[in-house]
This record gives structure tokens, sequence and C-alpha cells, in this order.
């Protein structure tokens, strides 16, 4: 035994359903082809930006690991650089060469030797 | 009412509740009763016939990867927006026709309204309960937007009150409070069905 709502509901409902199904066959045959084309349409794009997302975050965590070994290069740089110039400095202590110098140098040896301890002992005072 | 369900199959009134496999079997299932519904609220056959195909499209275009149990709230609700949408279209067209010139031409006649006729076929014209089917979307015109919604989507789609909040884009609660009231009203239109 139903009670009336429930017997209301069920009427409602039977209604509905019946209704629904008879559909004349003109309105159905239009359902189908909307159903068709629909279910034809494709997704564009949606697989690009599926992989944006994770090429977004690889390309975020190679910067990260850029920016965090990038010091050591510039270490190995800036030792480079200090060798360079105390490499400079030990050719600055060799003896001239021979070819390239000037002849006055050789011709007045005896003075710029002089000069040069000198000048090395005034730098240290 | 034996009529009428009498010409109901029964797999007709379970196929609701069934999670069908694939999308396509979904919209064949949805489709008849989307456009029902579409209809009884926008009372136009080549609208109610955009809206459901539009939410079809919609659909497959952005919800084919979600599991089959999440397909009924969200092509519901998709339905729900486009028939609002249309209905908010309606108004606007309808205000900016009075503004020119109140739909009637220089001789004064009132010219045919942005809305034709409706030439379709009685859908219940093979039944006995097409004065019933008529009562009933004539009770549930009279509804309020949201407990129209509500009753549709729960007492007739059958959805439950989860999948109806969903679709309605509001709390379970709201859900309740719209079909009580949705229901109190009907059975006062109905009385006759008692």
């Amino acid at each position: 035994m139903t009670s009336p709502d429930e017997h209301f509901e069920q009427r409602a409902r039977e209604l509905w359903h019946a209704a629904a199904q008879h559909i004349d066959p003109a309105t159905a045959g239009r359902l189908r082809a909307a159903r068709r084309q629909a279910l034809e349409t494709k997704a564009p794009a949606r697989r690009a930006v599926r992989w944006l997302i994770p090429t977004g975050a690889f390309a975020a965590i190679a910067l990260a690991a850029m920016m965090v070994w990038q010091p050591l290069p510039q270490h190995h740089a800036t030792s480079a650089m200090h060798a360079a110039s105390a490499a400079d400095e030990l050719d600055n202590e060799l003896p001239p060469d021979a070819d390239k110098a000037d002849p006055n140098l050789y011709q007045n040896l005896d003075f710029y030797g002089w000069l040069a301890s000198t000048s090395s002992h005034t730098a240290a005072r | 009412m034996n009529s009428v369900a009498g010409t109901l199959d029964t797999d007709l009134l379970g196929d609701a509740r069934e999670t069908p496999a694939t999308l396509d079997a979904f919209l064949a299932q949805v489709e008849r009763r989307a456009f029902r519904m579409a209809e009884l609220q926008l009372r136009h056959r080549e609208d109610a016939m955009d809206a459901v195909q539009d939410a079809m499209l919609r659909l497959v275009k952005h919800y084919r990867d979600k599991p089959a149990t999440e397909w009924a709230p969200l092509f519901w609700g998709i339905l729900r927006r486009r028939v609002v949408d249309l209905q908010r279209r309606r108004k606007v067209r309808s205000i900016v026709v009075g503004w020119l010139g109140g739909g009637r031409d220089d001789d004064g006649d009132e010219l045919p309204t942005w809305e034709p006729a409706d030439p379709g076929q009685d859908p219940l014209g093979r039944l006995h309960d097409v004065q019933s089917y008529a009562d009933l979307a004539a009770a549930v015109r009279q509804l309020p937007q949201r407990q129209r919604e509500a009753f549709m989507l729960r007492m007739l789609e059958g959805l439950d009150v989860a999948e109806t909040a969903r679709a309605m884009d509001c709390s379970e609660g709201s859900v309740k409070t719209h079909l009580s009231r949705a229901m109190h009203h009907l059975r006062d239109q109905l009385e006759d069905w008692r």
C-alpha cells in the first residue's frame, strides 16, 4: 500500500518517462544526430595543456638547479683568473727576452739592477 | 494512470539509475528526457533542441575523461545553466522588442513574436494521459526556477541529493528546502491525483 505522497511521486515519474519516450520521430532523429555530432568533437589542446604542467615544472627545477650550481663555475673562473695573473707576475720576474728588449737595457744593466733593488727595498719599508 | 503505466517499459524507469559504460550510451539514455526537461522550461522546441545539443557538446568536449558516475550531475548541470542562459536572453530580447515599437507593424497589427508557435506534435498524443501530463507540466512551470530544478532533477530524473546539489550549484540543504516547497506546491496544484 503506497502513501498518497508516494503515489504522487510515482505518478509524476511515470508520466515524465512516458513523455520522454513518446517523442516524435523527427525530434528523436535530430537528438540522435546531435549526439553523434557531439561525440565526433575532439578536445583540442587538452593534451597539450596536460603536458604544459610537467614541462613547466621540469623547466623550473632545471632553472633552480642551474642557479644552485652556478657559483662553482664562477669559482673556477675566478681561480683561473688568479692563476693567469700569477703567471703574469712570474713572467715579470723572468729576464726579458733578449730579441725584444731595448738594447739600452743591456748597456745600462747595472743601473737598472740598482734601481730595481732600491725600489724593492722602498716597497718593503 | 494504468494506461501510462502499461506503456512504460520497466527498464525505462530503471535506466536513470544505471551507470552507462560509454558516453554514447549515457547520452542516448538521457537525450530524450533532457529534451523534455528543456522543452518544459523553455516552452520552445527549437530552443530546447539547442540547449540539449549544446549540453551534449560541452559534456563531450570538456568532461569526456571524467568517471562515468560523474556524467549525470555534470550533464544536468550544464543543461540547467544553458536553460537559464536562454531564459535570460529571452527576457532581454522581449525588452528590446518592446522598446522598438512594441511588436507592432506600421498598421498597428501585432507582429509575430520572436518565439514562433510550437509546430510540434503532442508528446502524448497516443496516450490517454495527455491531460495529466499537461497538468503536471503546467504546475511545474508555475514553480519558481530553483524549486522547479530541484523537483525535475531529484524527483523526475532520479538524481540523489548530492548529485542534484552538484547540478544546481548549491548545498544539499538547499536542495531539500527547494524540493520540499516544490512538493508542497505541486500537491496543492494537483489535488485530483490523490
